[in-house]
């Protein structure tokens, strides 16, 4: 049976860990904390995975705790989110003394920054906040941002935003107990779907490799797979938008964790999807094609009376590590973007610490 | 009721709804000394049994909207709150109060009922029930005055003032900015200014530059390093750009939030509360009636516009009245159409305009009676497209700029439908004289906060309004017919009402408003006088920003 084994235990943030996120091609890993600071940290041995050391402190950009950090696609920029509302961009130094630097600061939410993302491209950056708000901007030259819209159709705090592995469509889950799926119409940004399921707070979301599918991890204590139908699917699952795909929920893990879950990582190396949360444990999930004996698998005829797909996917839990962060909360599970360290998990807890794992086949 | 975006976003989580759980303490009359017992009924209402058997009913406490706006708390309390001030039960309420005073024969509670309309209002109208602007006009007033109304007038008419007003307020900041150093004098003649020149006459007072001499690699823009606030004093008699004030919307978000903003914002009144201080001062005077004599309504586009009437600049302490004592939505007049069973408009009859502040004339071709006419420009109040016209002559003696038509200048959309930049330039050299912009929407008042604040504003005046596609689409418009919205694209309906904006509209420059040289003259004392101060000019002040209430925040 294939499990985890901690590779490192990375120590040195003052307060809990809030978000841990890779490097999108280099063995460096940013986590953020109640402490108000970003800790980057990297392998001090290519041979030696378990030697890891902290090389920057970034400090005085934010004046409350940083809730969560984004690397830029080509990795130059760093964006932290933070209570204190505002949005910093953060550069490193690369010729003089390889500090990292704020360099930018994006102002507009009235309250507690929750998430940020970066698109693929790196031309968009998506923050959203407890005022209820998700904002998209441009990245322009010199550091310079430009705001393309504020959305304002989530009914309470929104926890997370998440862009699709390839295009540029957002999502963002919230307090409101829903999941919405964005998109741009030329002049401006619209809602396009509403994933509603959840019966409590949805307080993470990661898209699948292929961006077909998005996993969602909630304060119901479970996890949901929902799925894209384009229009003219073979499911005949009917598209109400003209044109536009439809999201629906094909499986949900139930009985696992037994208190809320805070976050989930989607593998985009080995299609594992790990999550952790209150309950203290880290778990990883195999998705396979539901059986046709599964439990809430329905016939064509029902798919189509119904107008759901029903489980299309099996959930098999493969492993599990209990205490991750002793008796603490995860607030954080974030897998290596790509396959060169593909089998590496940070994760991040109320303990204030930082854990890297090894999946061991 | 829906505000616009930008004051539904500041402090969303104070939402208490008045009364519930709001902890403000407010005083509350005591009915009798005497010990008694409470009892409640069925409704809920609560009563107080004195020791004799008999009952009192009790009065509710209730939380004005004052008090609301003194807590510098919630918008959306406040909202609930204007429900009850501001609205046709109001208006309802005062007409009875009318008729009751002449039916007993005591005037001193008899009020003079003005309405005022707004073009936006009409616009929906024309675009709803299909008739044109001029027919919509004559048909509200027929509804008000069949209720006892007794003078319609039509907020075009003071627009004219507040533009002109702002043409000259514009022109007054950009002298005082030259002449201070703010702005750099444009090279009027020979060849264009160095690009590095022409960036640094563009931007506002003293702020960075980005300069051609070598620089650091890593540029900062409003990183957190620096101070909040621009360590330059902004003075707002030179401030550039200057900031159009005639969106309530705007002017509450800004004083929530962004209270360096302030100095930049324009200081002449909005159309609606320009024609406030008319109705109550120089019409009143006229039929030689105190303020509080007169009960003025204004038919707006617009909820925000309540907060705006609202507002203790507008509020006379000597008469205890304000200058508009209450706004009125299209919405909520399509209402009181169905409460006075009318819901026909196309039955409705016709009546001429008053004369007086109304915008209309005998047609100049056809010789009909009356046809209306107003300042060209678009839908929001054409403050973009008056200011340049005005300031291209006044400045530069530069004739005959027309936005609406792009003669004499550049008109450019930007990054969205909702971003449109005016440029003025010397004929042939490319050197820029006026850079102008209208911002429309929450996220384009973003952008151009940041700008200002990062000192990287390229114009000169910004026309700025809360809503998307501007006024037009103000939150108090009728909603198109039929209760299926995917029945009628929102895009397609406002570009309905657009249409009915000018439809049937004859253009007229304000200054060629006959009656308004005559107004400056004996109502004002002249143009720039103390007088014309007090009545068109306006000011602007930062909420402080409180904690929030801890009962209220939801995590």
């Amino acid at each position: 049976m294939p499990h985890l084994e901690q590779l490192a235990e990375l120590t040195g943030h003052e307060d809990r860990v809030w978000c841990a996120t890779w490097h999108p091609t280099k063995p460096i890993l940013a986590t953020c904390s109640g402490d108000k600071t970003v800790r980057i940290w990297q392998a001090t041995n290519a041979q030696d995975p378990s030697k890891w050391q902290c090389t920057n402190v970034l400090e005085g950009g934010h004046k409350r705790t940083i809730r969560s950090v984004a690397w830029s696609p080509d990795g130059r920029q760093l964006a932290t989110g933070s209570f204190d509302a505002t949005t910093g961009i953060w550069e490193r130094d690369e010729d003089e003394s390889g500090d990292y630097e704020c360099v930018a600061t994006l102002e507009g939410h009235e309250n507690e920054t929750k998430s940020i993302a970066w698109s693929k491209s790196g031309a968009l950056l998506a923050t959203c906040s407890r005022d209820k708000s998700v904002w998209i901007w441009e990245v322009e030259e010199d550091n310079d941002f430009e705001c393309l819209s504020v959305l304002q159709e989530h009914t309470q705090d929104v926890k997370m935003v998440a862009w699709h592995p390839t295009e540029e469509l957002l999502a963002s889950a919230s307090y409101d107990d829903t999941i919405k799926i964005w998109k741009d119409d030329d002049d401006d940004w619209y809602c396009s779907d509403t994933l509603q399921g959840h019966e409590s707070t949805v307080w993470a979301i990661d898209f699948a490799p292929s961006g077909d599918e998005i996993v969602s991890a909630s304060a119901d204590q479970t996890l949901k797979i929902w799925k894209r139908f384009p229009p003219g699917n073979p499911l005949g699952i009917v598209t109400p938008r003209r044109g536009e795909p439809v999201w629906k929920c094909v499986a949900t893990v139930v009985g696992q964790h037994d208190r809320c879950i805070y976050s989930v990582s989607w593998s985009k190396a080995h299609g594992l999807i790990a999550s952790a949360g209150a309950d203290n444990t880290i778990r990883l999930f195999e998705t396979i094609e539901a059986k046709p004996e599964a439990v809430g698998r329905l016939t064509a005829e029902q798919q189509r009376a119904m107008n759901e797909p029903g489980v299309l996917v099996e959930t098999v839990a493969v492993a599990e590590v209990k205490e991750a962060h002793g008796t603490s909360d995860i607030n954080s599970v974030a897998w290596y973007p790509s396959e060169t360290h593909g089998d590496w998990l940070a994760s991040g807890g109320d303990d204030g610490s930082v854990r890297i794992w090894r999946l061991v086949q | 009721m829906a505000f616009s975006g930008a004051l539904t976003l500041s402090d969303l989580n104070d939402f208490i709804s008045p009364s519930q759980a709001c902890i403000k303490p407010i005083e509350v009359s005591k009915t009798s000394e005497t010990q008694g017992a409470i009892k409640v009924d069925n409704s809920g209402s609560y009563y107080e049994v004195s020791q004799d058997g008999s009952e009192t009913k009790l009065e509710t406490a209730t939380i004005s909207l004052n008090d609301c706006l003194a807590c510098s708390g919630c918008i959306t309390s406040a909202e609930s709150v204007l429900v009850t001030l501001q609205s046709q039960e109001e208006l309802y309420s005062i007409l009875k109060q009318n008729k009751i005073a002449i039916e007993t024969n005591d005037l001193s509670t008899h009020r003079t009922v003005v309405v005022s309309i707004s073009p936006q209002t009409r616009a929906s109208f024309a675009a709803k029930y299909q008739q044109t602007p001029l027919q919509v006009a004559r048909k509200l007033t027929w509804f008000f005055k069949s209720l006892g109304v007794h003078s319609v007038f039509d907020t075009s008419f003071s627009r004219d003032l507040a533009l002109l007003e702002t043409g000259r307020e514009f022109v007054e900041r950009y002298r005082k900015a030259i002449a201070k150093g703010v702005l750099k004098p444009p090279n009027m003649n020979g060849t264009a200014a160095s690009s590095s020149e022409a960036a640094a006459a563009a931007t506002s007072g003293g702020m960075e530059v980005d300069t051609p001499k070598p620089r650091k690699r890593i540029i900062r823009r409003g990183a957190a390093a620096t101070n909040d606030e621009p360590a330059v004093t902004v003075e707002t008699e030179s401030a550039m750009p200057m900031l159009a004030s005639a969106c309530p919307g705007w002017i509450c978000y800004a004083e929530k939030t962004h209270g360096y903003m302030l100095p930049y914002i324009s200081e002449t009144k909005s159309p609606q509360q320009i024609m406030g201080s008319m109705v109550k001062n120089h019409f009143g005077s006229q039929l030689g009636l105190n303020p509080d004599q007169i009960y003025h309504v204004c038919v707006m586009p617009c909820y925000d516009k309540k907060l705006e009437a609202s507002r203790s600049d507008f509020y006379s302490d000597l008469y205890q009245t304000r200058d508009v004592d209450c706004v009125i939505t299209s919405t909520e007049v399509e209402k009181m159409f169905g409460e006075q069973g009318q819901t026909d408009m196309s039955v409705f009859g016709e009546v001429d305009l008053d004369l007086g502040y109304n915008s209309v004339i005998k047609d100049p071709n056809t010789g009909a009676d009356q046809v209306l006419i107003g300042a060209s420009g678009n839908a929001s109040g054409g403050f973009l497209e008056y200011v340049m016209q005005y300031a291209a002559r006044e400045i530069f003696g530069i004739d005959g700029v027309d936005v609406d038509k792009a003669v004499g200048v550049e008109v450019k959309t930007v990054r969205n439908s909702d971003f449109r930049e005016v440029t003025l330039e010397v004929p042939g050299s490319g050197e820029v004289l006026l850079k102008f912009a209208a911002a429309y929407g929450f996220r384009n008042i973003q952008n151009l906060v940041r700008k200002v604040k990062t000192g990287k504003s390229p114009y000169h005046f910004v026309e700025v309004m809360a809503c998307p596609s501007g006024c037009i689409n103000g939150g108090g418009q009728l909603k198109p017919l039929g209760d299926n919205f995917v029945a009628v694209p929102l895009k397609g309906w406002i570009a309905q009402v657009d249409g009915q904006y000018r439809n049937g509209v004859l253009a007229r420059k304000p200054e060629e408003n006959p009656v308004l040289e005559q107004l400056y003259r004996e109502w004002l004392g002249g143009v720039d006088t103390l007088k014309a101060r007090e009545q068109l000019r306006t000011g602007y002040h930062a909420v402080e920003q409180n904690l929030v209430n801890p009962l209220a925040v939801k995590w």
